[in-house]
């Protein structure tokens, strides 16, 4: 039974002497395919030294006929990062057999990586030409038209793909299609959808969470993160998520715990950092919640909301020389936010530049849309300033803007605000008493009915979801594909708009004091 | 604190070494074996009810395949065998008294069958039938009715269409030169066109018995994306199925003559799963990585992926769950406590690890000395669970389960990661600082003035040098309309004589520049240049002029100087441009 010649060890194609019991003339060939299956079992082990050992003999043998040799010469190749190279062995196998979609296929996800997206989708059409019912092909060609911002065609590839065969993949990427497109209702739906599918996919939960975050339901948001972290307790992204909203809440101290985990992870991260620090500012731990931002500000020196975050806590700190210089830098980076002017006017108003804080307050009311601080805050410096008209003024737009938001959502306002209101209304409505006594009852009853059990839930919520913007950045900016974009989209979600409240309490601190001492 | 972690990290493993399952009966780092789960198998060969290891050996580098059969920790027989084995299997072919299991060993296109470890049978796959169009076209050549180049053109074109592909002689003779094309042609023109392929991998699966000592049929996968179903006795084809890729591991439940299910974990990263009298696929399971394990658990099929992942699939293609992996799968196979009833998958990773897992359910970890490449789970001379593994080194491992051992799940990974009792590395601030807070809480106030006054004072500063810098053409772009220009200078050399290069150039679109001049100011006591004073020729919009002139240093005390460079327009005083030329110092010695 021996009769079958090992042909491996001659190098010789194992015919000159190894036919004699079939008593051929000429000689036999070996069997091309004969070693494809040790190939085989050498790559997927990731054993790609034997591979390449087996790969070279086999060829040898074959004198380079043996296709699939050649096929994951040119996947190893690829994985060492020799694209151009792989390529063109591919190319080589795609004329040894002109009729497999494999090679084709394979071709374009060359190009691909080579950056070459319209010559790819060119070869993966030809390979759907002859493979019909691929959901590799339609989905490729979807990452491919993504990329060439043929958004339409894309979708419709990756729907035809999810029809062939469900790939989580597949999802992912219909749903970046849709945050590319700044849809975000779609992209939920689609997610929802992967999730169901395969529900123990972490990144699939976690991106869905973020999400929700996004459009500020709070509930489901935290359910998916939740389940995110159950199938993986270290999972970053989702810890960062859950964290900030945890801060939200209040509970810094457990908020704290779990970014442990995040530390040993991704020790430089700048939101982690920044969300660490307003946990100690939360905890009124100033030094340290200093130190923490300072360091995601050295990690991130561009981006203005660290920079926002040190400034409030330097005003805080009564240290307004440096807040003021945080608040510019950050005013540098985000031209477009009335807070940041308004806290920029307050730093003003403590380092006695009246003239320019009063400019500042002008491009804040400017800008602002719904902030009734910005008016506020305005009012009493107008009001300080003996100028009771244009205090008034302030003072109604501000009740404007407090109206329309009780109108539109349930939040409370803080206690301290409408406190300063109050005096201030009582201080500018001398004589006028009926006009104003209406408005400023309304915050009052409110602040009433909620005080008691609720004190002072505001000011928190805020501070931590200017941070929670920064945690969805953050996870934002880990994706690995089309980060940039995604990241583009973070402006616009609601959680902008809440985002400026931490100042309030600062903020109105000061500026009460400066009232009362001039009153007194 | 790092001293107590690291007490209950030792304790810890302490007590993992008490209470392992797994007794250590041997353990051989230069048994040099080296092959796959696939050629390992268990079976009381010699009926006397002492079980032995067959393995279908590699050799070292897959150059010396060799089967070895080993009892207890020696090897009982060696013999070569003549091609790399794809596979090995224990099977019993017939009912007949003493029931002693035959050995099959895949390998190229043949299985050969040892019985009493003595070869038996062998069994070759039959041919491929050839292309009839390619199997014409060589017919033709051989009565010399066509010549060796109208073969060529004949013999691209069925590539290109056919279905079916070429024969080796075909593609040999495509890759030839055209001279070599006769010799080749009378050579091999007489020989019948033939397409062999090879065995991928192999299985049993009973015949119609679900016994323990049933007789099984062997069922083989092939490269030609076939599966063969043979006889136990006479090894004829029973059945034959076709999958859309090369197979390349499988799995099998039930029995072949009364219902059965195959499952074929193939090379284009799918796995198929087949039923009786089906010809083709009935369910298919994509994965998006290449499968490196298939192993059946009762009814859930435990796919091993590339992406460092086990999942769990229904025999019908449903995905019940994943489970991470800390590192690449190797190899996997099943894991079956008789006893206890307990069914389970192994799985042995590149960092050495082999994990056990009932569902996604971690329920021991082994650590093995080197990375683990094959194993298999199962009776070993009378002991009822022993688990043989090889590794990379192709080091030899038999374990023995305790027979007190009980798998309880839960005792992998449970609770918050270890980094959450890490404490929060928050930088320390000085006494300084808290120091300077005080002060500017103080005298923010002026802080801020005197920085303003200071920021201001600066920015009046610069602009005022701006200003003075453009007024003198100190610069060395000039952007008047008439005369945009671009200049810049390079020394070259080790001196005492150094070459200057100004390259002189004309950013206008259109125009040309004519009537320039450059002169050189320095001081005469260390440089002497041949001409201080020259004209510049017609500059052409865009070109780039390289004006070269020699500099000697004339100091011998290594002293360098600034050379000025000024371009000059005809008739006017102000220098155009400017240009300040740090001149290095000399390296050589001034002419003497």
């Amino acid at each position: 039974m021996a009769e079958v010649k090992l042909g491996m060890k001659t190098q010789v194609p194992a015919s000159v002497e190894s036919q004699k019991p079939r008593s051929k003339k000429a000689p036999d060939f070996p069997i091309v395919e004969k070693q494809n299956w040790l190939i085989h079992l050498h790559y997927i082990r990731k054993d790609y030294e034997a591979c390449k050992a087996v790969i070279k003999e086999q060829l040898q043998e074959t004198q380079g006929l043996c296709e699939y040799a050649i096929y994951v010469q040119a996947l190893i190749f690829r994985l060492e990062g020799n694209i151009q190279e792989s390529l063109e062995l591919f190319q080589t196998c795609a004329v040894l057999s002109p009729q497999c979609a494999d090679n084709l296929k394979q071709v374009a996800r060359s190009l691909f990586l080579l950056g070459k997206h319209k010559a790819a989708t060119e070869v993966y059409n030809e390979a759907a030409k002859l493979n019909q019912k691929d959901w590799e092909i339609c989905h490729n060609l979807g990452v491919c038209y993504t990329y060439l911002k043929q958004f339409n065609k894309a979708q419709d590839q990756l729907h035809s793909a999810l029809q062939l065969n469900k790939h989580d993949l597949t999802y992912i990427m219909l749903g970046k299609i849709h945050l590319l497109q700044g849809d975000l209702d779609k992209a939920i739906e689609i997610y929802k959808k992967a999730v169901e599918f395969s529900p123990e996919n972490t990144e699939l939960l976690t991106t869905l969470g973020l999400l929700y975050l996004q459009l500020g339901v709070y509930q489901k948001a935290f359910e998916h993160l939740g389940n995110a972290l159950t199938y993986d307790p270290a999972n970053y992204k989702a810890i960062l998520a859950a964290g900030s909203m945890m801060q939200t809440h209040g509970d810094f101290d457990v908020a704290l715990t779990k970014y442990r985990v995040v530390a040993c992870a991704i020790p430089e991260s700048p939101p982690l950092w920044n969300n660490i620090g307003m946990c100690f500012f939360g905890k009124k731990k100033y030094v340290a919640a200093i130190s923490c931002l300072k360091r995601a500000n050295y990690l991130a020196p561009f981006d203005w909301k660290i920079l926002y975050n040190l400034g409030l806590v330097h005003l805080t700190m009564q240290q307004y020389a440096s807040a003021f210089h945080f608040l510019s830098a950050a005013i540098n980076f985000q031209p477009k936010m009335g807070e940041l002017y308004m806290l920029l006017a307050v730093a003003l108003t403590n380092l006695e530049d009246i003239e320019n804080a009063r400019r500042a307050y002008v491009e804040a009311v400017r800008l602002d849309k719904c902030n009734p601080l910005v008016n506020l805050n305005y009012a009493v410096l107008l009001y300080n300033q003996g100028e009771k008209k244009s205090a008034l003024a302030q003072y109604q737009e501000m009740e404007k803007k407090v109206n329309f938001l009780k109108d539109n959502s349930p939040l409370e306002f803080d206690s301290e605000m409408v406190e300063m209101a109050q005096k201030l209304g009582a201080a500018l409505q001398v004589g006028e008493a009926l006009v104003w006594t209406k408005p400023v009852k309304d915050p009052k009853t409110k602040h009433r009915t909620n005080s008691g059990s609720k004190s002072a839930t505001l000011q928190q919520p805020l501070g931590s979801i200017q941070a929670l913007g920064q945690a969805m950045s953050s996870a934002a900016a880990y994706r690995k594909i089309l980060s940039g974009a995604v990241g583009a989209q973070l402006p616009k979600p609601p959680s902008l708009p809440l985002e400026p409240e931490p100042e309030p309490t600062v903020e109105a601190s000061p500026t009460e004091a400066s009232e009362q001492k001039k009153e007194k | 604190a790092a001293a107590s972690s690291s007490d209950s990290d030792s304790g810890r493993a302490e007590s993992n070494e008490a209470n392992s399952k797994w007794l250590d009966a041997h353990y051989d780092p230069m048994a040099n074996i080296h092959t796959f789960s696939s050629c390992l198998s268990l079976a009381d060969l010699h009926g006397d009810g002492e079980y032995k290891l067959v393995v279908g050996d590699l050799g070292p580098g897959g150059q010396q395949p060799r089967l070895k059969v080993l009892k207890g920790p020696t090897v009982l027989t060696e013999s070569p065998l003549p091609a790399l084995p794809a596979s090995a299997a224990t099977f019993l072919m017939d009912q007949h008294e003493p029931r002693t299991p035959a050995l099959a060993l895949a390998s190229g296109p043949c299985v050969y069958v040892y019985k009493n470890l003595r070869p038996y049978f062998k069994f070759s796959l039959p041919q491929l039938p050839p292309n009839p169009l390619e199997q014409d076209v060589w017919n033709q050549a051989k009565e010399d009715q066509i010549d060796p180049l109208t073969l060529k053109e004949m013999l691209e074109d069925i590539r290109e269409k056919a279905d079916v592909p070429l024969s080796v002689q075909s593609l040999r003779f495509l890759q030839l030169e055209l001279s070599e094309m006769e010799a080749f042609v009378n050579q091999h023109k007489s020989k019948v066109i033939k397409r062999q392929t090879v065995i991928t991998t192999m299985t049993t699966l009973k015949k119609n018995l679900a016994d323990e000592d049933a007789a099984s049929c062997l069922v083989l996968g092939t490269e030609s994306k076939e599966l063969l179903v043979l006889d136990p006795e006479a090894f004829t084809i029973l059945a034959k199925m076709s999958l859309p890729s090369v197979p390349v591991f499988l799995e099998v439940s039930g029995q072949f003559d009364v219902e059965f299910r195959l499952t074929a974990a193939c090379r284009n990263g799918s796995i198929y799963i087949l039923r009786r009298d089906s010809k083709h696929p009935k369910y298919c399971i994509e994965l998006s990585a290449q499968p490196v394990g298939l192993v059946r658990v009762h009814k859930v099929l435990v796919v091993g992926s590339t992406q460092e992942s086990l999942h769990g699939f229904t025999h019908k293609g449903k995905k019940l769950w994943t489970v991470q992996m800390p590192a690449a799968i190797l190899t996997m196979n099943l894991l079956e406590q008789r006893s206890r009833g307990l069914q389970a998958v192994m799985a042995a990773l590149a960092n050495g690890e082999v994990r056990i897992y009932r569902d996604k359910a971690l329920l021991n970890v082994i650590h093995a000395p080197d990375a683990v490449t094959s194993l298999c789970f199962g009776r070993y001379g009378r002991e009822d669970n022993t688990l043989i593994m090889t590794t990379r080194g192709g080091g030899l491992i038999i374990k023995i389960l305790k027979r007190t051992a009980v798998f309880v799940e839960g005792t992998g990974e449970v609770g918050p990661p270890l980094a959450q009792t890490t404490k929060l590395s928050v930088p320390r601030k000085t006494r300084l600082y808290v120091d300077q807070t005080l002060r500017e809480r103080e005298a923010g106030t002026a802080m801020h003035r005197t920085f303003q006054t200071d920021l201001y004072l600066l920015r009046l500063r610069a602009a005022r040098a701006y200003v003075q810098a453009l007024e003198s053409s100190l610069s060395p772009m000039s952007t008047t309309a008439r005369e945009p220009l671009k200049l810049h200078a390079v020394v070259q050399g080790l001196g005492p004589t150094f070459k200057l290069t100004l390259h002189l150039q004309n950013t206008s679109t259109a125009r040309p520049v004519l009537g320039l001049h450059v002169c050189f100011l320095y001081n005469k006591a260390l440089y002497a240049l041949p001409q201080a004073f020259f004209k510049v020729p017609l500059l052409v919009p865009g070109l780039s002029y390289p004006l070269e002139t020699f500099v000697e240093s004339l100091s011998s005390k290594g002293i360098s100087d600034m050379i000025k460079v000024l371009v000059l327009r005809e008739g006017q005083s102000a220098p155009l441009l400017s240009a300040h030329i740090n001149m290095p110092v000399s390296e050589g010695l001034a002419a003497a």
